[in-house]
């Protein structure tokens, strides 16, 4: 059972892991939907988020459609004060996945159209530095999560018995 | 009277909301917002003033919302205004951006001025609504509210186009006449031109004339074989007269008749005599 214990938790941080380059490809290509929509019909934002939603799934998804949401309400004079308040109640949420998200709230909005992309551009180029770093040895650094996992909960294991 | 008055809402930020009530819906002309200054509640012959304090955000809030969020979308910030949904209109001020000496665009909005836009169906019965007519009027007195009645009396049985520059004549849930087509967010001469060519109009209508371009593309259209409605800033018929920018179309005779409107938005009509 502990040997099983330490396992399950190291794949655990595996799948962990995997969610996060999956969110964060993900977020790349919302992103670059929003860029080439911004540029080619200057879509208002929240027509903008709903476009880049069709690019994500799951909770991703959900953020973008209810960011849009929020903006139609307009209860807020920033961007960046929807995105913080939907950021606070998503749990679990991987940290990159986080900071880029509240990254892109404080750039959304801007006065210009050029600034905007910049902003747009910026959050790729982030997002993009995330997932080299994340995709650098991420085969080995996966086994190792799941072999140390394993090993952990053997060695625990003797030390009980 | 049709007053988008929910639309108006969500312009404003919240707090200020409830400090509207059903006077300011009926009444209420101009609200002003002004950075370290107590909000101006503008009832025409009478302002108002509320006992709080205007912040940065409350601005930023209402430029944000006015443009859903999306200044980029309208390159109207740039002119010093902003065309929020329901017709309103949102007068900026702040310090200008100048990229190679062209006034790109607008930060550090201190004041804002959002004008309630209303609609009174009925408010062109009496005048006589033949040829190429011209409304003159000071801001405030009702040209574009005298403007889109006529339209829409005039589509009754004419197909007009209307070139509604800043999306404020024809806002999305105003009643539309039976023939009328709105081009909107398009710059007068080019819809004019694109109206001319493509949607084969018995009469354009245009809201204030107020640059030698408009004033150029009115006198095209006018040899065209189209009649035209339009609204100029005129306080009375002499100052029309004298303004340089209107020569051409007074020597052009384009204008069969001018509605002069009044401050108490009462109106005199004129028949031109070249």
């Amino acid at each position: 059972m502990v040997i099983g214990g330490c396992g399950g938790f190291g794949l655990t941080l595996a799948a962990g892991e995997k969610r996060e380059i999956q969110m964060l490809r993900q977020l790349m290509a919302v992103l670059e939907e929003m860029e080439w929509e911004l540029q080619y019909q200057l879509t208002p934002l929240s027509g903008l988020c709903r476009i880049g939603a069709k690019a994500a799934k799951g909770r991703l998804q959900r953020i973008f459609l209810d960011l849009a949401k929020q903006l139609d309400g307009r209860d807020q004079a920033y961007v960046s004060g929807c995105m913080n308040g939907l950021l606070v109640q998503q749990k679990n949420l991987p940290r990159s996945v986080r900071r880029l998200l509240a990254g892109l709230g404080n750039s959304l909005g801007r006065l210009d159209l050029t600034g905007q992309v910049q902003g747009l551009q910026a959050v790729k180029a982030g997002c993009a530095r995330e997932l080299e770093r994340l995709e650098r040895n991420r085969d080995t650094r996966l086994r190792s999560y799941q072999t140390l996992g394993l090993c952990a909960g053997a060695a625990l294991a003797i030390l009980l018995v | 009277m049709i007053c988008l008055w929910q639309e108006f809402l969500n312009i404003i930020p919240p707090w200020l909301r409830r400090e509207m009530g059903i006077q300011e819906q009926q009444r209420l002309q101009e609200l002003r917002l002004r950075v370290g200054a107590p909000p101006e509640l503008n009832y025409g012959q009478k302002s108002l003033w509320l006992n709080k304090i205007i912040s940065q955000e409350d601005v930023a809030f209402c430029v944000n919302s006015a443009s859903q969020y999306s200044p980029w979308a309208s390159e109207t910030v740039a002119q010093g205004y902003l065309a929020a949904p329901g017709g309103h209109r949102v007068g900026l001020c702040g310090q200008g951006i100048v990229r190679q000496g062209v006034l790109t665009g607008l930060r550090d909005i201190s004041s804002v001025c959002i004008r309630v836009a209303r609609d009174f169906p009925g408010a062109a019965e009496g005048i006589h609504d033949t040829g190429s007519i011209l409304i003159l009027g000071a801001p405030g007195w009702g040209k574009t509210t005298l403007l889109r009645d006529l339209i829409r009396k005039r589509a009754g049985r004419e197909c007009v186009c209307v070139v509604d520059e800043r999306g404020e004549l024809f806002p999305e849930a105003l009643p539309r006449g039976k023939r009328m087509d709105v081009m909107r967010g398009v710059p007068k001469q080019e819809g004019m031109e694109m109206a001319l060519r493509t949607m084969g109009p018995d009469c354009i209508a245009v809201d204030e004339i107020t640059s030698q371009e408009d004033c150029s593309a009115i006198l095209h259209a006018n040899g065209c074989g189209v009649s035209l409605l339009a609204t100029a800033h005129a306080g009375s018929l002499e100052d029309y007269l004298s303004r340089k920018v209107y020569a051409p179309l007074i020597q052009g005779d384009v204008f069969d008749r001018i509605i002069q409107l009044r401050r108490d938005k009462s109106f005199r009509e004129e028949r031109v005599v070249s």
